[in-house]
């Protein structure tokens, strides 16, 4: 929730400026006040998460804990399952960004016009499955478990949203603006590294967030094939039947989705090309 | 504009279409049907006729942004058809009516692209970009800006600069000054005009629907019918005043005469006798001047032989009144280098349905033009009985006469 409010505080900020009447007004006299706003969008969520975490603690360590519950909760655990969970869904983001980026922008070459929604369509059945069916499925096909499971079925379940917004982003770019680049004289390369993709870029950023975000909730999942990750914590709470563990486990995941959604946020603002 | 015809001969041939053809796929008929047609080095030559009538897509063919489905291509006496195309599109300047400024880029890095991609040095460059603002009128402090800050109109500019970077020989461009409000089109077609005068002299081949900006700036108009089949290719002087055919007295519509006149210039035209006197003269001198010539009406010149009043006999009758205050200021003046339409224009909403005629510097008087001048000078513009058909153009052989 507050995520959405301050994506889009920036925006309602910005004056609907008409470059028409003001020809002679530079972009400089802006950005002052607009870094300002910025500034305080990035700390709102920061601030929150670690009144969050502020939270759980004081409220564990106000409990008298058992010593299941002390194993499960115990700092070092907790840090141990955090890297999991993020090395899995690091790996899983690298290589489905690469993939999925590659084939967007193969599918949008012409040549590919005619055989691009039926890629399209076998992609979209990996996320219609449920996030647990793709993982169990993928056991199943392949009899495997562990960390390259999870990683595959994460990739299969994050591919979509990527492509799918890498070719949107490229197929929104102004055909004129294209022309005008192949006009000039550029060469097909040309025009996709220096025109299609850095225009494509917040679209496909989009796109990257929205795939992190599955990434980083769907890895909880990993525990039921032996991966790892934070899932453990919760899974851990459910079988042993303490509430607090599972509570735990379930409000730092959460804080590590958030977390993960903040930077790419900040990322989105930081690697989006000026002037559009 | 004459000039260009009268040294013809000499000028060589830019562009030469042989029988360009491009049917697109799908599609039955040929979008473009057999066109051949030589364009001349120097030279305006702008494609006008309907829309879906081949005028865009046969000047794309020329830089191969649309490959011909046959007939060949060549630029400079050199066979272009199956040359490398973004090889040839870097010599050969190109700006389309949506502009297509790249927006993630600063205004320096859109017109820096040609001469980057031909590997210019970063000074080169730079010094470069700077020369262009200059020359489009825009400050050199837009170096730095993104083209969504700027306005249509400078937008426009930038496209042409953008252009026009690595000075290339040929530039194609269609629709240029479309997009942008009536009085700022204006005003840029004043610029280009100016400017290709001045400075480009280069073959430019320029696409519009729009036939008044056809007159205006071209120095030879190709009227396409469907499949750019050429109707007429022709100076506009001609076009205007001798269409082939009832499809080009169409299209160039009502008005054609009104329109020729803005292509000759007052001072082409012989003005009328008119007796002139000074503000310093006295009564009885005007009184002379007047009866000697048998006009109603006496134009007075100050010292500096500058226009200032119109007098008529009741107010030079008597002696009273002084000259400076006598008559009518005289208000219709226009410079030896306005049009004929102008000029018209002027005369049309002056009292005396004639307009004085000064010279651009100084303002001192030239002549007085009245309706019956401008009458015989149009008289003189409609094409004489038994005229030979101009021989540059190929084409008019095969037409049907």
């Amino acid at each position: 929730m507050s995520a959405q409010e301050t994506k889009e505080a920036p925006r309602r900020e910005e004056p609907p400026e008409s470059p028409q009447q003001q020809p002679g007004k530079k972009s400089g006299g802006r950005t002052a006040q607009s870094m300002g706003w910025t500034l305080a969008r990035y700390l709102v969520m920061p601030v929150f998460l670690v009144l969050v975490c502020l939270g759980l603690y004081l409220g564990i360590s106000s409990r008298t804990l058992d010593s299941i519950e002390k194993r499960s909760l115990s700092g070092e655990y907790i840090i141990q399952k955090v890297i999991e969970h993020l090395e899995i869904s690091a790996v899983a983001t690298a290589l489905v960004v690469l993939i999925s980026v590659t084939a967007g922008v193969i599918l949008t070459r012409p040549v590919m016009r005619r055989v691009a929604p039926y890629i399209v369509g076998i992609a979209s059945t990996g996320q219609a499955l449920p996030s647990i069916g793709v993982i169990v499925l993928i056991v199943v096909l392949t009899g495997q478990f562990g960390f390259k499971v999870a990683v595959f079925s994460l990739i299969v379940y994050a591919f979509l949203p990527i492509l799918r917004n890498t070719m949107v982003g490229i197929q929104q770019v102004d055909q004129s603006i294209i022309e005008a680049g192949r006009g000039m004289g550029m060469t097909n390369a040309a025009v996709l590294f220096k025109i299609e993709l850095p225009l494509a870029i917040p679209i496909m950023l989009a796109g990257i967030r929205t795939a992190l975000i599955i990434v980083v909730g769907t890895a909880a999942l990993a525990t039921f094939i032996n991966a790892g990750g934070m899932g453990d914590i919760i899974n851990s709470g459910i079988t042993l039947s303490r509430d607090t563990i599972l509570i735990t486990g379930s409000v730092l995941t959460a804080v590590v989705a958030l977390s993960v959604d903040y930077i790419g946020g900040i990322a989105e603002d930081v690697l989006k090309p000026k002037g559009l | 504009m004459s000039e260009a015809t009268e040294n013809r001969g000499e000028r060589k041939v830019a562009i030469r279409l042989e029988k360009l053809s491009k049917t697109f796929p799908v599609q039955d008929e040929p979008a473009v049907k057999e066109l051949s047609m030589d364009i001349y080095e120097g030279e305006i030559v702008v494609l006008v006729g309907p829309s879906g009538c081949g005028k865009t897509t046969t000047m794309k063919m020329i830089n191969r942004i649309i490959e011909p489905s046959s007939g060949r291509i060549y630029i400079s006496g050199e066979d272009v058809t199956d040359a490398n195309p973004d090889q040839l599109r870097r010599s050969i300047g190109y700006v389309i009516q949506q502009i297509g400024l790249f927006p993630h880029m600063t205004i320096a890095d859109n017109i820096a692209t040609v001469p980057r991609m031909l590997g210019w040095d970063k000074e080169r460059v730079s010094s470069r970009v700077d020369e262009l603002l200059e020359t489009v009128h825009l400050p050199t402090s837009y170096r730095d800006r993104y083209p969504k800050e700027l306005s249509g109109g400078q937008r426009q500019r930038i496209g042409v600069a953008r252009a026009m970077a690595a000075d290339p020989p040929i530039m194609l461009m269609d629709e240029p000054f479309g997009a942008v409000d009536p009085i700022t089109r204006e005003r840029l077609q004043d610029e280009f005009l100016g400017l290709q005068q001045e400075v480009l002299q280069k073959t430019i081949v320029f696409v519009t629907h729009d036939i008044d900006e056809a007159v205006k700036l071209g120095d030879r108009i190709a009227i396409l019918r469907d499949q750019s089949e050429i109707a007429q290719y022709d100076t506009p002087e001609t076009i205007l005043t001798d269409p082939t055919d009832d499809y080009v007295e169409d299209f160039i519509g009502s008005g054609a005469s009104l329109k020729r006149l803005s292509l000759s210039k007052v001072e082409d035209i012989k003005t009328a006798e008119w007796p002139v006197a000074h503000l310093t003269d006295s009564h009885d001198d005007v009184r002379e001047k007047m009866k000697q010539s048998g006009r109603e009406y006496v134009l007075l010149l100050d010292e500096r032989d500058k226009p200032k009043r119109w007098v008529n006999w009741a107010d030079v009758e008597q002696n009273g009144i002084p000259l400076k205050e006598a008559g009518w200021p005289s208000v219709a003046i226009v410079e030896r280098c306005s049009s004929l339409y102008d000029t018209l224009d002027t005369m049309i909403t002056s009292y005396r349905g004639s307009a004085v005629v000064v010279d651009e510097n100084e303002g001192k008087y030239q002549g007085v033009v009245d309706f019956a001048t401008v009458l015989s000078a149009i008289e003189e513009m409609r094409p004489q009985e038994g005229r030979q058909a101009p021989d540059f153009i190929a084409e008019r052989e095969d037409l049907p006469s």
